[in-house]
């Protein structure tokens, strides 16, 4: 209690003393993001899983695709507390109907998942970001061009545009490579580039016409100049929270697709790919399922929970 | 206003078009004919010629898209390639389970979403708002089939309260419209309690309550009324996205609607089935986005479109 009252006098402390330490604006957001207790839950679990993911070879107890033919379907070893017979001390979190260890399988679903998020994401952030910034800064047909683009795109129900993609080019080259990886990477691409360009637009149109651009501009910077030291830094910051829930939603993109079965091809595991082959025996034995099912929504309300609190911090004034 | 209107409509039929065009190309993509991969036995040449003749894709696919078009026009989605049935007859089959889903959702997303973000707005900073935040959060962000799955599993296998299969009586119904309803509703309940705690700061608030209002009079007459503008407008594309959005659920509760449909046409390449389903999400998505400009134009009139 004590220390508890003695934080809180520092910090008043902290707030009444006027010449404190500079913070720059992004600091200042960083300090806000980390002050937001979901918001660091969220980068806790983010980075756990990020080591479990870029570990996992030496981690998992066995290889995520070897076949224990004796020992299919164990149930983990915390439901012999409730009268399970069907578990074996060598496998913690039990198995799968072709005897493969579902902690292994957990633990290397990371990896294609935090791929997912990250790789398409940031194909999407290059090619939104330099059309929005075009389309917002000189206009004409590129405007035109990605107004018309976005009618057509946000026609197509969420989702339903990526899995017309990923299912019809199923069977070809691209189709198939990297277990259909590439695929996705190329449907998330193509549907989300026109929202985040969207954005980017209007972020310039609001910005390129106040007085510190017209100042720049009359002391004689060039376009390119304009763009990158004072347009791009200050449309930042709704950039950054688009992304930061582009993220779990490309993540909810591959295994949507992958439970349906038109995503990552089995064996290789993802938690869709687990949730899918599991489904079978889902009434017997549910834990291949619900195990993927509780990764699956611990990694995304993470994520979510990031996204509010860099939501907060970089724009203080928003109430969402 | 009605200019506005009327251009909009009008912008519907070139994004139309372009839909079915990327549709069309994406589905002709694909390699191989539709019918020379799903047969055990290999037919003969002659067979798969008479086959691609009957159901005209034999013919160059600009020709095919056009003859497609001509048809769609007159309200003919062709025959599907699996069911040997009209494309429209077995929409229409569907669309009856997928509206009364889509509708139940959306019943139930407002009737718990709306009185959760006053009372979390009302009650700013309390343990009562972050519980509904933490609600509205849960049901946004997980993802509907996994959370249909952690349903599933408590009331379906381990108690056996509620079957899971099928669709019908109420109780098959349940399940399915709470998994769709709660996303929607998670994101009402924050757009709900964003507008509330908006409308409670503006002047016409503290008017009402200095002129002496009863506090009930305040929020009910002159708040609520403000802040479920942004509410109102987007109920048409929340529907549109429950309706068009349901497919997953519909696959795994095996609901006979569209969107199963949709999913089991995928998986077997029957593209009639697809571009048509596709078309007709398109069109109700591409309205209901039209619903919103309009409905914010009529509900305020603060808003001048043009």
């Amino acid at each position: 209690m004590a220390a508890a009252v003695t934080a809180q006098d520092k910090r008043v402390a902290e707030l009444n003393v006027i010449s404190r330490k500079q913070r720059s604006l992004w600091g200042d957001a960083f300090y806000r993001l980390i002050r937001n207790r979901a918001a660091l839950v969220g980068l806790f679990v983010i980075a756990f899983a990020a080591l479990l993911a870029i570990f996992a070879p030496l981690i998992s107890p066995y290889d995520p695709l070897e076949q224990h033919g004796k020992d299919g379907l164990m149930e983990p070893i915390w439901t012999q507390a409730f009268g399970s017979k069907f578990t074996n001390p060598a496998y913690v979190f039990g198995t799968d109907t072709l005897g493969r260890d579902n902690l292994s399988r957990l633990i290397y679903s990371s990896r294609v998942s935090l791929i997912i998020g990250f790789v398409p994401v940031s194909i999407v952030v290059v090619i939104g970001l330099t059309v929005g910034m075009l389309a917002g800064y000189v206009g004409g047909v590129v405007d035109d061009f990605l107004m018309r683009v976005t009618d057509v795109v946000y026609a197509f129900p969420d989702l339903l545009f990526v899995i017309i993609i990923v299912a019809t080019l199923r069977g070809t080259a691209l189709g198939d490579a990297y277990d259909g990886l590439l695929v996705i990477f190329v449907g998330i691409a193509v549907v989300n580039w026109v929202g985040v360009a969207r954005l980017v637009r209007g972020q310039v149109l609001s910005v390129k016409n106040r007085e510190f651009v017209e100042a720049a501009r009359a002391i004689g910077a060039g376009p390119g100049r304009i763009m990158r030291t004072h347009v791009f830094p200050n449309i930042l910051a709704p950039v950054i929270v688009t992304v930061a829930f582009a993220i779990p939603g490309a993540m909810l993109t591959e295994s949507v697709l992958s439970f349906l079965g038109i995503g990552i091809r089995p064996p290789t595991p993802t938690w869709g790919v687990m949730i899918n082959e599991g489904f079978i025996v889902f009434s017997t034995t549910p834990w291949p399922v619900l195990l993927p099912s509780f990764c699956i929504s611990i990694v995304l309300l993470a994520f979510t929970f990031v996204g509010d609190g860099l939501r907060d911090a970089l724009d203080p004034r928003s109430k969402m | 206003m009605l200019r506005y209107v009327v251009r909009r409509l009008l912008l519907i039929i070139p994004t139309m078009f372009f839909v079915a065009l990327i549709t069309f190309t994406l589905a002709h993509l694909a390699p191989g004919s539709p019918f020379d991969r799903n047969a055990t036995r290999p037919m003969s040449q002659e067979t798969i010629d008479r086959i691609n003749r009957y159901y005209g894709v034999d013919k160059p696919i600009p020709e095919q898209f056009v003859i497609y078009m001509g048809n769609v026009l007159k309200g003919d989605l062709g025959l599907s390639f699996t069911r040997q049935r009209p494309v429209v007859d077995i929409i229409g089959q569907g669309i009856g389970a997928t509206f009364q889903l889509g509708i139940g959702a959306l019943v139930f997303a407002l009737a718990f979403s709306i009185p959760l973000g006053i009372v979390s707005a009302l009650k700013q900073n309390t343990i009562v708002d972050y519980l509904s935040m933490l609600v509205a959060t849960i049901g946004t962000t997980i993802p509907g089939f996994v959370l249909a799955i952690f349903l599933i599993y408590i009331f379906g296998v381990s108690l056996r309260l509620l079957p899971f299969v099928g669709w019908g009586t109420w109780q098959h119904m349940v399940m399915p419209m709470f998994v769709l309803g709660l996303g929607a509703g998670g994101f009402l309940t924050r757009i709900t309690r964003a507008s509330m705690l908006e409308a409670i700061r503006q002047d016409y608030v503290r008017t009402a309550r200095s002129k002496g209002l009863h506090e009930r009079a305040v929020i009910v007459g002159h708040a609520l009324k403000n802040a479920l503008i942004p509410v109102a407008t987007i109920i048409g594309p929340a529907t549109a996205g429950l309706i068009t959005g349901s497919f997953i659920i519909e696959t795994l509760f095996n609901v006979p609607g569209m969107g199963r449909l949709y999913v089991t046409s995928i998986l077997a390449r029957d593209y009639p089935i697809i571009m048509g389903t596709t078309l007709l999400y398109a069109f109700l998505i591409t309205i209901a986005n039209l619903t919103v400009d309009i409905m914010y134009g009529v509900l305020d009139p603060r808003i001048k479109v043009r």
